[in-house]
């Protein structure tokens, strides 16, 4: 017959006895954890750092040009069934915030205005857009940018997507070494 | 299964729902506590979030009055969205973009158009409801895992309730004979206080609960890609419905006052609370309002070139299965009736947290005292006959 009540535990096992309820506490380490993150993305969203993490610089289109920014300085996420997106942020110069209607960003060259790509949205000050990046996007790929003017014109210039986001690059070519 | 130790199990079960998490789930109660009030304790610690009227008479201005007031005093800055809260010791929120690339709410008297300065850097309001609804855990792709974690408590809380009504014989007759013995030390105390409080807040410990469930299940739609939305998608405004203009600049819009005019045309009786701006020149405007059913809103959305109405979202257009689950987040936050309502959820929040530490204290309590006993009979019996074990602590929550 065991004498359960006199033997002495063992430290490890008082420990556990002790404190097992309270180890919950330690839940509290994963919001701690995040904190930094958090109020890094809340001041990126109020626009307190900049357009986005990592500016690309000022882009001439035509008459006009806009500063163009990744919001974040990483690979395009997967978001949902629409596949990879990847969020850029724009501003217009200050000479053409009363005439340009609508900037649009695409990869690869559109056949027409009404293929321009996807349309940024916000003021002319801040603006951004969810840039759609198949995998299959070839390394060498060029990303433009259309502007089209209140009076119905339409200018276009383009930058290489190495320069745009060589995060995404980076995430392209390790795409590209998958079996 | 005798039925004492049949109560004996659900009381078990209703001690292990909560203790392993007890921190957990009491940061979780507290920091939801405060969310009901946060946008009452910035508006305490942020004389420029009050609306103070400059006479007892004074009209409230019309949203193109304060849209034109913003204008007047700050030409380069463009407005986005202007909403009214429900209560109106608030100040107007109106977002706004500046030339220098930031975008932040400033709040605006409803009365004089004056811009009172810009929310605080630290946005308490929404530092407690990200920690309070994710943990701070970001979202990625799809609802964030600290949604899950959080939601997820949904659940052993509303078998918290239901066990615990099930260990406490004869509830209701607490009602009637309500008990709170201050005098017979700690553990009666929080026993009693327990109970007490337990009882009083059946009705709010079923609301939070199956919300927070609904949250759970929210996310696991989106999640998978269920909808279960009979709200069609709007599309972009065609380019034939954008006027082109000779000279270059925007073509005039319709003014925010006949846009709600169109609006209330549509849906009779409507308040307009808010109206956002179109985020680009192919995109609408909207406005909206609460209607007879104070958990919903009702929008509609314009062209602003012409005033067309191209969707609108009333009452009668919600299926009965949206009329529960959006109704959903407004039972959850208390959000949906002004300032007493919230502070009803207020101090139901608070009694809620406090029956977390009492349930913990009441544990801890008996268990050392269970301990105690069990190591008295122990010793006893070993000096009499051959020890038996007595490792079981006693449900005295079981009471007749």
């Amino acid at each position: 017959m065991s004498h359960i009540g006199i033997t002495p535990p063992s430290r490890l096992n008082r420990f556990w006895h002790k404190w097992r309820f309270h180890l919950n506490v330690l839940l509290l380490l994963i919001p701690l954890g995040f904190m930094p993150k958090y109020f890094a993305d809340a001041s990126l969203f109020r626009g307190d750092s900049g357009l986005g993490e990592r500016e690309i610089g000022e882009i001439q289109v035509g008459p006009w040009s806009l500063r163009l920014a990744e919001l974040r300085n990483q690979a395009p996420i997967l978001t949902g069934p629409a596949g990879y997106m990847k969020d850029f942020s724009a501003a217009l110069c200050d000479a053409c915030v009363d005439h340009v209607k609508a900037t649009y960003l695409r990869i690869g060259k559109p056949r027409s205005l009404r293929a321009a790509g996807v349309i940024f949205f916000g003021t002319p000050y801040r603006m951004g857009t969810q840039l759609p990046v198949p995998e299959k996007t070839a390394a060498d790929a060029e990303l433009w940018i259309t502007m089209e003017g209140w009076d119905g014109s339409m200018h276009q210039a383009s930058i290489p997507l190495r320069q745009a986001s060589p995060a995404t690059l980076a995430w392209l070519n390790k795409q590209g070494a998958k079996p | 299964m005798s039925k004492k130790s049949r109560s004996k199990l659900w009381f078990l079960v209703h001690s292990w729902l909560a203790l392993p998490i007890w921190f957990f789930v009491l940061i979780v109660c507290v920091t939801g506590t405060l969310a009901v009030v946060s946008q009452e304790i910035v508006w305490l610690a942020n004389p420029q979030m009050r609306a103070s009227a400059p006479s007892d008479d004074a009209p409230l201005l019309s949203y193109d009055q304060v849209l034109a007031a913003i204008k007047k005093a700050e030409p380069q800055t463009v407005v986005q969205s202007i909403s009214r809260p429900d209560e109106s010791h608030f100040a107007l929120d109106v977002e706004v973009s500046y030339p220098d690339g930031r975008s932040l709410t400033v709040y605006v008297n409803p009365y004089t158009g004056v811009i009172q300065g810009p929310a605080p850097t630290f946005n308490f309001k929404a530092f407690t409801r990200a920690l309070h609804g994710w943990w701070l855990v970001p979202f990625t792709n799809g609802f964030s895992w600290g949604w899950y974690l959080v939601s997820f408590l949904g659940l052993p809380m509303l078998a918290s309730l239901v066990t615990g009504l099930v260990v406490y014989k004869r509830f209701w007759k607490g009602f009637f004979r309500p008990t709170l013995r201050i005098r017979h030390g700690a553990r009666i105390f929080w026993g009693d206080f327990h109970r007490l409080s337990g009882i009083w807040s059946i009705w709010f410990i079923a609301v939070i609960s199956i919300t927070g469930v609904w949250f759970l299940i929210r996310a696991l739609l989106f999640d998978f890609q269920i909808s279960i939305s009979s709200e069609p998608i709007i599309p972009a405004m065609s380019r034939e419905s954008v006027p082109i203009s000779a000279d270059g600049t925007p073509p005039p819009r319709i003014s925010l006052d006949s846009a709600i005019e169109i609006a209330q045309q549509k849906i009779p009786g409507l308040e307009a609370s808010f109206v956002s701006l179109p985020g680009n020149a192919y995109s609408h405007m909207s406005v909206g309002g609460r209607g007879w059913y104070p958990l919903m809103f009702q929008t509609a959305t314009l062209n602003p070139y012409n005033g067309d109405i191209a969707a609108s979202r009333l009452l009668s257009d919600r299926s009965a299965l949206e009329f529960v689950t959006e109704s959903m987040r407004p039972l959850h936050t208390g959000d949906f009736g002004g300032i007493w309502i919230k502070l009803i959820w207020f101090f139901f929040g608070l009694l809620l947290s406090m029956m977390v530490l009492s349930g913990l204290l009441i544990w801890t309590k008996r268990t050392a005292l269970a301990t105690l006993n069990a190591l008295k009979r122990e010793d006893k019996r070993n000096r009499k006959v051959a020890p038996r074990s007595t490792d079981r602590h006693e449900p005295s929550e079981v009471r007749p």
